[in-house]
């Protein structure tokens, strides 16, 4: 294989994951944190894509394209969600979201 | 056979009886609820009565049946049946059971009458004479035992009966609790019993005695030591006394007549294993003749009437211990015959004037009631005459055979003898000084104020059985007089062999020592009390001491009862209060503080839930990598 | 670095440019106070990515990344974006120190513990290439997989994809009350 090993494309994988969590465990917008979600998903299939060339099997990118899909459903759902929000003027800050509280 | 089936029906009548009054309730009257008792107790009379004819007709070795209705308890090896033994000393008891109860059962119809709870009386009088039966019935010790806490059961109900006084329930429970002493030692005989030879029936009582002699002594301890607490003896006599809280019919009936006779009954039925532990029948022997001595001096200073009879028969059970544990064992249950009707008697006439004076019981607010009540006086007369053993009544035959046959046991006898006739010189003295202060003298004040002055002295049903009884009292103890005629000795040899003969010179000497004593006796009363030439003397020592009754209940209230008020104060402050308690409350409030800390968890911030996912994502994959 | 022929020279120069750009593009959507400026870095993200596809021989893979994602699922959220307005308020201020803290740890040891494994199972497993035919990442291929192997984590995909649509539609219906302010977050 032409260019940098497996292992090159898994590192940047993990600090793809690594970065799309701090942007979930750090950001107060949930847009933001959507995006980030995003970012993590997007690691994983970078690792799996990897995987699959490493193993010559197709099904890796199969996987891949499921994960796709699914973010994309999620995406649709979360977007919704946040859209809803604004529209009954809660305050987009997941800090103020605590009605939860136990 | 005709006995066994008259015996079945002896013992259940009673108990039908109580069911039938329970049952009933209030549908029944008050009255009716006497009557279905007294036709329960009277049938069994009258059952017990064809048992004994029809016993009579069999050869006199084999008079004995064991009739087994169903196994009531088997394990493995160990089997006790639901069963009845009819044999002499069974048909005995019955007799005197059934007979005078079912005349004391009748009296309380009139005694009783106008007690709002009536019904629940006759009921528990019923249950009692049924668990009286069964004891004296009973075809193996399991039954006897049976029957044993059966009796103590109603003691307690019939004494505590006026509930609603706080001296009736505390003297319901020292009798009860004195008792299961007894009946601990009792139990625990029976343990014994059942791990050397693995039954209960009476015959492995004399195998039991090959086990050894410490194990037949434990044994035959145990079992004196539930004699000792039932009849009332020394040590564990003190619940007697207060005992005379219950209405005077239970008095009559259970501390004076039957009950506390269950004792003596116990020893002349398993007397083989009392023969075997000697040591242990010399002391019965020795313990009755200490409550002889120490109950009639106690009766001396007595001021209640009631309590006078009460001593007086501790100290007549006294003799009989004396008797059975010197091994006159027929003496001694003729002694049981003749004392159940006169001390019957003597409280049922009681009664009486406790009923006519409006329920006065104290001696000193009596006085020349001889003149009010003149049928009663005669009876009361017969009744005492009867306890001190002057011919021709029933004491004297049975008291002075048991002295008679004393003499022939040798030093032990001979001291016993002694004792025997100091207990007569002052069962004199109290019998008549009781005498003398209720009926003689001049009519006191209270007697003039409270007495139901209409003609009569009471009820008829309170007046058949006295009279009865002091006829008993008067031809009862002519069916033996020894040695011209002997039936009850007879008629009860085949059961217990009598380990005392004595000959004719003894039952002279006996005789004519008791009557002298019993006279002079009656002589000193009279002197203080009728014909008042004499001062009472002063003595206060003794005096108080004896009033004290010999501060034998200081002494329990000091080794048992105030240790044992402690130790519960202090379970209650520094166990049941902080631990048990507190438990219960700390695990409640455990709960609820543990769950507000955990609900600490639940801020409801997101992002901290989302740092808890990844944190476990990192210390989860840490885990798998390490743990390959 | 192992300089081979001229192809490895380019491949590798392809990889570095398009490596960084999507680690700095994802650096980019975390730090950006404005959404629409996380949003647009998003969509370079994804561009670097589908280049990183490419040089894995995953064609198929890579074009419905720019089709799907970069094309439709970020059009969605620049849409959105565009309608809620952004907030230019600082990204990181808000929550207990100890978030922070946390976050930075957990997420690093993420990292270093997937970059240790990678480092430990370099060499052994992670070196052997296998032969790719030339049907590898082809749709012909991906299709095949989707239709015989794979064929329940198609539909069930499928139905994934109805249930979002369904959501989506719920909450974008207009209910009564749009404003209620008792409704709102607690401080």
């Amino acid at each position: 294989m032409l260019g940098p090993d497996i292992t090159w494309y898994l590192v940047v994988s993990a600090i793809l994951f690594s970065v799309g969590a701090l942007g979930v465990l750090l950001r107060r917008s949930p847009l933001i944190v959507l995006l980030s979600v995003e970012i993590m998903l997007n690691g994983a299939n970078l690792a799996l894509i990897a995987f699959s060339r490493l193993h010559g099997e197709s099904d890796g990118q199969v996987f891949a394209i499921t994960v796709m899909a699914v973010a994309a459903s999620e995406v649709v759902v979360g977007l919704g969600l946040i859209v809803a929000m604004s529209r009954r003027n809660l305050a987009l800050d997941v800090d103020r979201l605590n009605s939860l509280r136990g | 056979m005709t006995s066994v089936y008259a015996s079945w029906i002896t013992l259940l009548s009673p108990l039908a009886a109580a069911v039938a009054i329970t049952l009933g309730g209030t549908a029944i009257s008050r009255r009716a609820a006497g009557v279905v008792a007294t036709t329960g107790t009277s049938v069994a009379f009258a059952a017990a009565v064809v048992a004994f004819i029809d016993i009579l007709g069999e050869d006199p070795e084999r008079r004995s049946h064991l009739d087994t209705a169903w196994t009531w308890l088997g394990a493995g090896k160990f089997d006790a049946g639901l069963a009845i033994l009819v044999d002499p000393l069974s048909i005995f008891m019955m007799l005197v059971v059934s007979g005078v109860g079912s005349l004391i059962v009748g009296y309380s119809i009139g005694y009783m009458d106008g007690d709002d709870e009536e019904r629940r009386y006759f009921a528990y009088m019923a249950l009692f004479v049924f668990s009286m039966l069964l004891l004296v019935q009973g075809g193996n010790l399991l039954l006897l035992l049976a029957g044993w806490g059966l009796v103590g059961l109603s003691s307690y109900l019939l004494i505590g009966f006026h509930h609603e006084r706080p001296s009736a329930i505390a003297a319901a429970k020292k009798a009860f609790i004195m008792n299961a002493f007894g009946d601990a030692t009792f139990a625990l005989a029976l343990f014994l019993l059942i791990a050397h030879t693995g039954s209960v029936s009476f015959g492995a009582l004399e195998e039991v005695t090959g086990a050894g002699s410490t194990v037949t002594n434990l044994i035959a301890l145990g079992l004196l030591g539930g004699a000792v607490a039932k009849s009332a003896q020394l040590p564990l006599h003190t619940w007697l006394p207060d005992a005379m809280e219950g209405p005077t019919p239970v008095s009559a009936l259970i501390h004076a007549a039957t009950m506390v006779t269950a004792g003596v009954y116990l020893i002349v039925r398993l007397h083989s294993i009392f023969e075997a532990a000697d040591v242990v029948q010399d002391f019965a022997a020795i313990l009755g003749a200490a409550t002889l001595l120490v109950a009639g001096l106690i009766a001396l200073v007595q001021t209640d009437i009631k309590r006078v009879i009460a001593y007086s028969t501790m100290s007549q059970i006294g003799y009989m211990f004396v008797g059975v544990g010197l091994g006159a064992y027929a003496n001694g249950m003729f002694h049981l015959l003749t004392h159940a009707f006169f001390k019957a008697l003597l409280f049922l006439a009681a009664g009486v004037i406790i009923h006519a004076l409006a329920g006065e019981q104290d001696m000193r607010r009596m006085g020349g009631l001889r003149r009010l009540m003149p049928f009663t006086y005669w009876c009361f007369l017969i009744g005492s005459l009867a306890l001190v053993g002057i011919p021709p009544f029933a004491g004297f035959f049975s008291k002075d055979s048991i002295l008679a046959a004393s003499l022939d046991r040798g030093t032990l006898g001979a001291i016993l003898v002694v004792v025997g006739l100091a207990g007569t010189f002052l069962t004199g003295a109290y019998t008549f000084r009781m005498l003398y202060l209720v009926f003689h003298g001049s009519r006191s004040a209270y007697a003039t104020e409270h007495h139901l002055d209409d003609g009569h002295e009471g009820p008829l049903t309170m007046l058949v059985p006295v009279g009865a009884l002091a006829v008993l009292s008067v031809i009862g103890g002519w069916i033996q007089f020894a040695p011209f005629w002997t039936p009850v000795s007879d008629f009860l040899a085949p059961v217990a062999e009598p380990l005392a003969e004595a000959s004719n010179w003894m039952e002279v000497v006996a005789s004519v020592a008791a009557v002298a004593l019993g006279l002079a006796g009656i002589l000193v009363a009279w002197a203080i009390y009728d014909a008042r030439r004499w001062r009472a003397p002063r003595w206060t020592a003794a005096r108080r001491a004896l009033e004290e009754k010999l501060y034998w209940d200081r002494l329990y209230d000091r080794i048992f009862y105030s240790p044992a008020v402690w130790l519960a104060r202090a379970t209650l402050r520094w166990f049941e209060r902080p631990v048990i308690a507190g438990s219960a409350v700390g695990i409640g409030v455990g709960a609820r503080e543990s769950g507000e800390i955990a609900s600490e968890v639940q801020t409801g911030y997101l992002r901290a839930y989302a740092l808890a996912l990844a944190a476990g994502l990192a210390i989860l994959v840490l885990v798998f990598v390490s743990v390959r | 670095m192992i300089a081979g022929s001229a192809g490895n020279v380019v491949v590798w120069g392809v990889w570095f440019v398009a490596a960084f750009a999507c680690l700095g593009s994802a650096l980019a959507v975390v730090s950006f106070a404005n959404p629409f400026f996380s949003a647009l870095a998003l969509i370079g993200n994804l561009a670097s990515l589908a280049v990183l596809y490419l040089l894995l021989n995953a064609e198929f893979v890579a074009a419905a990344q720019v089709l799907v994602y970069a094309g439709a699922v970020m059009v969605m959220f620049l849409f959105v974006v565009a309608y809620l307005g952004g907030e230019a308020d600082a990204p990181w201020a808000g929550g207990p120190s100890w978030q922070v803290v946390g976050a930075i740890a957990a997420a690093a040891a993420i990292l270093v513990e997937i970059v240790v494994v990678i480092g430990v199972a370099a060499g052994d497993g992670l070196s052997n290439e296998g032969d790719i035919s030339s049907a590898f990442g082809s749709p012909a291929e991906i299709g095949r997989l989707f239709l015989t192997d794979h064929l329940l984590a198609f539909e069930v995909t499928s139905i994934v994809l109805l249930a979002a649509a369904v959501g989506g539609v719920i909450l974008g219906h207009h209910s009564r009350r749009v404003d209620d302010p008792a409704v709102g977050g607690r401080g």
